[in-house]
């Protein structure tokens, strides 16, 4: 039997051209944690249900591990590793969710921070309804969701005013 | 940073962020499959697809052809190559102490039978498919009262009956039945708590590496026991344990099944030796339903009795604990656990029970967040609350009145567990008074409205070592610790626990920093690694970590601390008791000029020059903690749920926890482990189960089927604490890392039963989905058409 074909394209990650060679089959969250070498993307379940290995494309979040990476070509792709700013400072959700220990083991926390950015970008002041929902398509075994959720809201806080209080 | 976190001496208590969650929140982590070591292989573990029989024809020739295909480890090979992993906890009279690495026979799917090592993880999977294993199937049996049967299969032949355990607890039978007997009323039920997968977001996985020259042998794992898993793998491999190096690096979850080494651990770490070239495994999803440990499968048949007065009598359950294809490393240990906190909160005159820990064919049953506590919470407080209801009493007032009052304690129970502090009923106060605060006027949406409660107490911080020596339990039960003031006067902590999201890393330097008047900046927690942590017998389970490994911490920092000020007072020419240590720098207490920097005196003491007379070199100070008893922790949950009749669907509308956990160390952290801990508890009592068919094929395999809680399932919860010290502990801290999944059933299940009454006597299994709480509806005849 012959080794599969590759395909040579260019991923875009965080701004970032990365060429890579690729079997049709290889999943975008392989493709970024393996081939790219960020391994900041995590993968819980592979079937889609966890969030885990939530990304951006184009702004708008999907399970990486649903998508092939060849389908990603000519898309900007966002990971947790483009969220802080370039001296390494976190940003508003990634200060929140620290604020709000809103995180635990960590390892769903890049899926999360990445629904919640896409969340809060497009409904920069959610209501407590709003931010359930919007983060409903991501698990977590570790928080209960209760501190994920504050810290959501006070993401929502620091980006529209810099100011706010996280809850209790 | 608020003040008082940049302030030294005042951080226990405070409410520290974690020190390590830059790391986590940039994607800076590394968890074992973020680990790329040159030239690492693949592997997939070769397993059985059935429940039961003898492997009799293996060939791998087909699959070596595949590409990328570099090595097939075949069971034959395995076996010969290795020796039985033990059984950590061996009950009196086990029938089966110990299971191969590869069996002859297998005993559930999934069961791990050899290892496919491939250059790539889809080249792996690609030549699994090409290995022809034939079987010669066996009966099986999944039901665990079947394999009781005389038709049975039997599955061991050290376990006639399929019985592997079969031990009585509490006081003798006739007693607690001559009590029984004596009592007014008796209430029996028989209660089933379902099949569960701990299901950390982070499966397991290895990456092992072999070095032939130094004939050394290093496992990355995701585990919570480093040390544990060493001790096992040299074992399992015939190797020195200087020669085998565990290291546990960031780690995704763990809630008790990453708790020791697994069978297809030790075959990855063969292949990596066979190979000379390191090896990767990363469990994946659908294979973690069948190849790690589930957790929770008991059946009780429950008596509470009680008299007219209200009086508790006598208290007893006989449990079946479904201990899956062979005991676990902890075996019946969490049918063990659930009879001996059976009693919870309450006087009886009489308590008892009986543990039989039984075989079938699916994945064995180990250690999940709760180990048994949750099943005595759950069948105790149902019995209590159908108590209340045959005398027609406030369930909250039946609880108050057999409470063992705060005057009453230290008290031993029935099963000799020595409680040690704390004020029950006023948890149960706070929590009843506390569920009815700002609960919304229901509204007429047709639903029924209840509240239930449960009130338990936990055993924590597993240790003394003499405790685990009576009760079989093969891990000693200390902790290490070593403290140390570096030569540039900052602080390093080296620790046999092994966090993985309790934020260990954070709390522990909190009590260093306080002891050392440092603050927490300069405090670094070192863990995770045999190579460089101090040995850990048992590892982060049971609660333990900030009770044995904390306590460790707080008397190491303390006896370094006096050496500090003994040394400091030496250069000051000041009374080491006149002395205090500020932001780093020792001073004479009330006259700040009088002052040499904690950096001088490390520099001094490391330097070793002009020590005082008899005084050691160097600032570490090394602590042994065997801890002086148990801590028992303790709370009441309460729920208020509302219950659709047309489709049996609960919701939880308010969720109160009054807890005490000792001497909080961060409230936050204390807080958030609260919050997931019900959560998982929310799961046990709504949602999660596994499923089997009668061939032992698991109908549940992946988190479409697997429900784990969401947002929208875990409601917003109200936590506070109380704080009685533990007795025992240097610092005196209790464990709480379970306490939040103990009692949700039980709260839900009686919220329901307050609800609608008329399905009362139904209300014993869990999860209490809709499907199941509408049967209920429907046989008593309330269920409402839509």
């Amino acid at each position: 039997m012959s080794a599969e074909h590759l395909h040579d394209l260019t991923l875009t990650v965080n701004g970032v051209p990365h060429p890579v060679s690729v079997p049709a089959r290889r999943l975008l969250s392989d493709a970024l944690r393996h081939d790219i070498g960020l391994t900041g993307t995590h993968v819980g379940c592979e079937h889609g249900v966890c969030g885990c290995c939530t990304v951006l494309l184009d702004g708008q979040p999907v399970r990486s591990c649903l998508m092939f990476a060849v389908s990603a070509r000519g898309h900007e792709i966002t990971t947790v590793e483009g969220l802080a700013g370039p001296g390494g400072e976190l940003n508003a959700v990634q200060r929140a969710f620290q604020e709000c220990h809103g995180l635990q083991c960590g390892f769903c926390t890049p899926g999360f921070l990445m629904t919640v950015t896409a969340l809060l970008a497009e409904n920069p002041s959610p209501t407590e309804d709003e931010v359930v929902e919007g983060i409903s398509g991501n698990l977590c075994r570790c928080t209960g969701y209760q501190n994920i959720v504050a810290s959501v809201h006070r993401a929502a806080a620091l980006m529209t005013d810099g100011a706010g209080e996280p809850r209790p | 940073m608020s003040d008082a976190m940049s302030r030294p001496g005042t951080l226990v208590g405070q409410r520290v962020l974690r020190v390590n969650d830059g790391k986590l929140l940039t994607g800076a982590g590394t968890f074992v499959d973020d680990l790329h070591l040159p030239g690492t292989l693949h592997a997939v573990v070769l397993r059985s697809p059935i429940a039961h029989g003898r492997l009799v024809a293996f060939d791998a020739a087909e699959a070596l052809t595949m590409p990328g295909v570099v090595d097939v480890l075949a069971p034959e090979e395995a076996r010969d190559a290795t020796r039985p992993l033990r059984c950590v906890w061996l009950m009196p009279g086990q029938g089966q102490v110990d299971y191969p690495v590869v069996p002859r026979v297998v005993r559930h799917v999934g069961q791990a039978l050899g290892v496919l090592l491939a250059t790539s993880v889809a080249a792996a999977e690609d030549g699994a498919e090409r290995v022809r294993m034939e079987f010669e199937e066996l009966p099986c049996v999944v039901d665990v009262e079947a394999a009781l049967g005389d038709a049975a299969p039997q599955l061991d032949p050290g376990c006639p009956g399929n019985v592997a355990v079969d031990l009585p607890r509490g006081d003798p039978p006739d007693a607690v039945e001559a009590a029984i007997a004596r009592a007014d009323h008796v209430v029996a039920m028989r209660f089933a708590i379902q099949r569960l997968a701990g299901s950390p977001l982070e499966a397991r996985g290895v990456v092992a590496s072999w070095s032939p020259a130094t004939g050394e042998l290093t496992m990355w794992s995701s585990t919570q026991v480093p040390h544990h898993a060493r001790d096992h793998l040299a074992g399992a491999l015939g190797l020195a344990l200087d020669r085998v190096r565990v290291v546990a690096p960031d780690v995704g979850g763990g809630f008790g099944p990453k708790d020791h080494l697994y069978a297809d651990e030790v075959l990855v770490c063969l292949a990596a030796m066979r190979a000379r070239v390191p090896v990767k495994w990363i469990e994946d999803r659908r294979e973690a339903f069948t190849a790690t440990v589930h957790g929770r499968e008991q059946i009780h048949e429950a008596r509470l009795a009680f008299d007219d007065d209200g009086r508790f009598v006598a208290l007893h359950s006989d449990v079946l604990a479904d201990l899956g294809a062979h005991p676990s490393n902890v075996g019946a240990g969490p049918a063990f656990v659930a009879t001996g906190m059976l009693e919870g909160p309450y006087r009886f005159d009489s308590s008892g029970g009986r543990v039989r820990g039984v075989l079938t064919n699916k994945t064995p049953a180990g250690a999940y967040r709760g180990f048994g506590m949750q099943q005595a919470a759950w069948v105790r407080e149902r019995l209590v609350d159908e108590a209340a209801r045959t005398l027609g009493a406030d369930p909250a007032e039946l609880r108050r009145r057999n409470m063992i009052r705060a005057d009453e304690l230290p008290y031993t129970t029935h099963t000799h567990q020595n409680y040690d502090s704390g004020d029950y009923a006023a948890a149960l106060e706070r929590a009843t008074e506390l569920v009815g605060e700002g609960l919304p006027a229901a509204p007429d949406d047709g639903r029924r409205r209840g509240v239930g409660l449960c009130s338990y107490v936990e055993f924590t911080g597993l240790g003394p070592s003499a405790v685990q020596e009576i009760v079989g339990f093969a891990l000693g039960g200390y902790e290490t610790a070593v403290v140390r003031v570096e030569p540039d006067g900052r602080a390093t902590v080296l620790t046999g626990v092994s966090p993985h999201g309790q934020g260990l890393e954070t709390s522990l330097a909190q009590l260093a920093a306080d002891a050392l008047g440092l603050p927490i900046t300069d405090v670094r927690v070192v863990h995770g690694d045999t190579a460089t942590a101090p040995y850990s017998a048992a590892g982060t389970i049971a609660s333990r970590s900030m009770t044995v490994g904390g306590g460790a911490v707080v008397r190491a920092a303390g006896r370094l601390r006096v050496k500090i000020l003994d040394l400091a007072g030496h250069l000051l020419e000041a009374a080491p008791g006149d002395l205090e240590i500020i932001q780093g720098v020792v001073q004479v207490r009330g006259s700040p000029t009088a002052a040499v920097p904690l950096r001088t005196v490390a520099e001094k003491a490391w330097l070793a020059w002009g020590l005082p007379p008899g005084m050691a070199p160097g600032l570490e100070e090394k602590d042994l903690h065997d801890p002086q008893d148990i801590s028992y922790s303790y709370a009441t949950h309460a729920a208020a749920v509302a219950v659709d009749l047309a489709t049996g669907r609960i919701e939880i509308e308010r969720y109160v926890v009054v807890h005490d956990c000792g001497v909080i160390v961060n409230p936050m952290i204390v807080d958030g482990q609260t919050h997931g801990g019900v959560a998982q508890g929310i799961g046990n009592a709504l949602l999660e189960t596994l499923v089997y068919d009668d061939v032992g094929q698991p109908r549940i395999a992946t988190f479409h089927d697997y429900v784990l809680p969401g947002t929208g399932e875990v409601p917003d919860m109200v936590v506070e604490h109380t704080q009685t010290p533990s007795p025992f502990i240097p610092g005196g801290m209790k464990g709480m890392g379970e306490g939040g999944t103990i009692a949700p059933a039980a709260a839900i299940g009686n919220a329901l039963a307050n609800a609608v009454p008329e399905i009362a006597h139904l209300v014993t299994e869990t999860p209490m989905t809709p499907a199941r709480v509408w049967g209920w509806l429907d046989a008593a005849g309330v269920a409402t058409d839509w």
